[in-house]
């Protein structure tokens, strides 16, 4: 790496500090309202660790890790110096200065809002000023690594864009068209409201707008991990990449499909209309096609690199996997994950099955396998690969690393599953306590005391993964060089709109308007829309 | 980006991708608008174009004018509550309050503090007091005394009176910590029963807008506004929000919050 080792380095410590806090805090929510402890006697505070936890684990750490390793995918796949440091600096600490800002409304019970927005909820100006620094600061990254591309490509005319600068610049424009929603409805509908402008607000078109940025954000912060999948996964077991086109697929797929489609976080919303509930849901089923094509691909490497370490068969390449490498284990988890969830997310998606498991613990459940089991636990994997070349330290503990990888991912399946069962049974999320003494709750009590379980392994494994990074930093050694994964066919050119993102953005934006553009101007014009603001701690 | 003829329609990929993205949407919308909604009655009962317009969301009208429940719903109050009702007051305002609070210190009190089973005010916020002066005078809160009072009061009167009360220290008590053993259904109310903690509103927690001061009520007042609420003799709380959390609770729990509240009477509540 060139330049950016230490600026990578800052972008990921801040990461996994705030990380590291707010996963306590989820441990302490899941103690407090479980069997073993008494009623929480302020539920403000539950709501409070509730905002603080979610803000930390949907905009501040994913923002982060994005962006650090977008930086060091810039230099270590596109093998030049990282163009704008200084401009890359200030937007890190726009996140950082956003970050304590909506920290400090959050600690102060000004901002209990849940992290999601909602009107008529309000909280303080300072929180909704951190998290418009906070994405600010990764609009910075967005322009920088699209600047850094187009020097590339200055220098080598025609040549192919790497699979990992690829789907980096992919997740980059996501973010930057996704990030739209929600910026709006903060600039132009919950800011006027917070700072005391104005004392109503359109509750449905405040919706409609965040969850224009709710739903593609998901797949802002499933990019890392995915790009992880394609270009460090094949590398690190030995093998070789299955398709270079295939991970380009996936990658312009998710840009034109999990734009237009938040709807679905909208079905018991009486403002919008079920013809546009329904087309949302059938486009949220198309974002099953590159995560399928995907883990078709990865499996198929995979077997590439079994047979090349001499697996025969039709399953005995499975077993002369490198079972013992940190990354082998961490794929498998994942995908065991993604698939879990992934089911569970078919069952979110579909108009009418969703009416079962709406608002209770089982969506939940569904976000925390996904994002917090098969992506997060692929964070880990990216910082695991690129710690030796930020820190210039020896390879990491590799036995350390498989202990903190299993307790992940025990740990996650432990506090999820108890929750989509519950969830079935109608447990309703974001309750600071249950009444256990009514029969009909009784025999429901332990799934909440598995998944106090399932948070504390969890913490026990955020700790140790903290522990590992840090103690690298005393293991000064010269780092093996870096490289990505090489595809079975290398040098075979992409068809020409894989190498671009011109067409795939169009589509994206395009979709965007047929989609989201009939029921925003509906809910602006729309009187009856607004209501009285909800002010949050203001007395 | 991609050079020029990336983007051009003679590009199979061009041509594909969009020509399969336009026949996705294009299925998508015939189901979700015309298809979906031919089979529920209700959607289709007023002809296609109309149903489609319930299928985007925007009904030809919102409401049927033969559905006289919703043209006409009962209103429980005509108070709408306004931020601006809570900001603070000009002194002219305040003693303007005091010189009309003449008149209510027979049973509220010479500092608002009452020596009988009339509410407290002191320290009252003023949007309460706003609204039930006016809730007084339309009729939607019964009391012969306070009827006849709020109907002889103008507006700018019944904000002067707010603003003066509001102005007044409140019946203070020592603060609430969450560690002393308060009564569950001030504390975290009752989930199952749909009860929530009197603390959610009334402050500790959270301080809704529009809800009264409680703290150091007379206990008579208190129990006899929460059997009104619970029998629906009282129904001026917008939405039924005390009516559905009174008609919950069982006389003993009446008493108990009620008890609550009163004990932690300040000094100005002493007899006199």
């Amino acid at each position: 790496m060139f330049l950016a080792r230490k600026l990578v380095l800052a972008h990921f410590w801040v990461a996994f500090a705030a990380f590291l806090g707010a996963i306590v805090l989820g441990a302490w929510q899941m103690y407090i309202r479980s069997p073993l402890s008494p009623w929480i006697n302020n539920p403000e505070h539950y709501y409070r660790s509730v905002t603080a936890h979610g803000t930390v684990m949907a905009y501040v750490l994913p923002t982060l890790v994005a962006m650090g390793f977008g930086y060091a995918i810039s230099e270590l796949a596109l093998k030049r110096p990282l163009v704008g440091l200084r401009w890359a600096w200030a937007g890190f600490g726009l996140v950082v200065g956003g970050t304590v800002l909506a920290a400090g409304a959050m600690a102060a019970g000004k901002a209990s809002v849940l992290y999601t927005f909602y009107p008529p909820m309000i909280g303080s100006p300072i929180y909704y000023f951190g998290v418009v620094l906070v994405v600010v600061g990764s609009w910075i990254w967005v322009a920088l690594m699209s600047i850094n591309l187009r020097a590339w490509r200055k220098e080598n005319p025609g040549a192919t864009v790497p699979l990992a600068m690829y789907g980096n610049l992919a997740g980059a424009y996501l973010w930057a068209w996704t990030s739209v929603g929600a910026a709006v409805e903060v600039l132009v509908l919950i800011l006027p409201a917070s700072l005391g402008l104005t004392d109503t607000i359109n509750a449905g078109l405040a919706r409609v707008l965040f969850s224009w940025t709710l739903h593609a954000i998901v797949y802002f912060w499933l990019m890392p991990a995915y790009i992880a999948f394609y270009t460090l996964f094949p590398r690190a077991i030995g093998g070789r990449l299955y398709s270079d086109t295939m991970g380009r697929v996936a990658f312009a797929l998710f840009l034109v499909f999990s734009m237009p489609i938040g709807i679905h976080h909208l079905f018991a919303d009486p403002q919008v209309g079920a013809g546009f509930k329904f087309v949302h849901a059938a486009m949220t089923a198309m974002v099953s096609i590159p995560t399928l094509l995907t883990v078709f691909t990865i499996v198929a490497s995979a077997e590439i690199a079994g047979r090349l370490r001499g697996g025969t068969g039709t399953f005995g390449w499975i077993r002369a996997l490198p079972w013992d490498r940190p990354m082998m284990l961490a794929v498998t988890f994942s995908f065991v994950m993604l698939g879990f969830g992934g089911a569970g997310g078919l069952v979110n998606m579909s108009y009418q099955l969703n009416e079962t498991v709406h608002n209770t613990q089982w969506v939940t459940g569904h976000f925390h396998l996904i994002f917090g089991g098969a992506i997060v636990i692929m964070y880990f994997m990216v910082a695991y690969e690129l710690w030796p070349q930020l820190t210039r330290s020896a390879p990491l503990p590799a036995a350390w690393l498989r202990l903190q990888l299993w307790l992940w991912f025990i740990g996650m399946l432990v506090l999820s599953l108890p929750w989509h069962w519950v969830g079935l049974l109608g447990q309703p999320r974001r309750m600071a306590y249950f009444d256990y003494r009514h029969p009909a709750l009784e025999p429901q009590a332990w799934t909440v005391t598995m998944s106090t379980f399932g948070g504390l392994i969890l913490a026990a494994s955020a700790l140790l993964f903290v522990v590992i990074l840090a103690r690298a930093h005393f293991k000064r050694a010269e780092p093996v060089a870096f490289t990505f994964g090489v595809a079975a066919h290398p040098g075979l050119r992409p068809p020409f709109a894989l190498n671009g993102f011109a067409l795939w953005i169009a589509m994206m934006i395009g979709l965007t308007v047929v989609n989201y553009g009939y029921p925003i101007v509906q809910l602006a014009l729309l009187k009856e829309a607004s209501v009285p603001i909800v002010p949050i701690g203001s007395r | 980006m991609a050079e020029p003829a990336a983007m051009s329609w003679r590009n199979p990929w061009v041509r594909t991708s969009v020509g399969v993205l336009v026949a996705l949407t294009v299925v998508a919308m015939l189901v979700g608008f015309l298809w979906l909604p031919s089979a529920q009655a209700d959607f289709s009962a007023q002809g296609l174009w109309a149903s489609i317009c319930r299928a985007a969301g925007a009904p030809s009208s919102w409401a049927s004018a033969t559905d006289a429940a919703r043209t006409a719903p009962p209103v429980s109050t005509e108070v709408v509550l306004e931020r601006s009702m809570a900001r603070a007051s000009g002194s002219d305002a305040v003693g303007r309050g005091a010189t009309l609070a003449l008149n209510c210190t027979m049973c509220h009190g010479a500092q608002g503090l009452s020596g009988s089973d009339a509410p407290n005010l002191a320290g009252q916020y003023p949007e309460v007091v706003v609204k039930q002066m006016h809730d007084y005078k339309t009729g939607k809160r019964a009391s012969p005394i306070m009827e006849a009072i709020g109907k002889a009061l103008p507006e700018r009167a019944i904000a002067d009176l707010a603003a003066y009360y509001a102005d007044l220290p409140k019946a203070r008590t020592a603060p609430t910590t969450y560690d002393e053993p308060l009564p569950a259904l001030v504390r975290v109310g009752d989930p199952m029963r749909n009860i929530a903690p009197c603390i959610s509103c009334h402050g500790g927690v959270d301080q809704k807008f529009g809800t009264p001061w409680l703290e150091g009520m007379p206990k008579g007042y208190l129990v006899a506004q929460l059997e009104a609420f619970a029998s629906g003799v009282r129904r001026n709380d917008s939405q039924a929000q005390m009516r559905n959390m009174a008609r919950a609770m069982t006389p003993g729990e009446i008493q108990e919050v009620a008890a609550f509240y009163a004990r932690k009477a300040g000094s100005g509540e002493r007899r006199h």
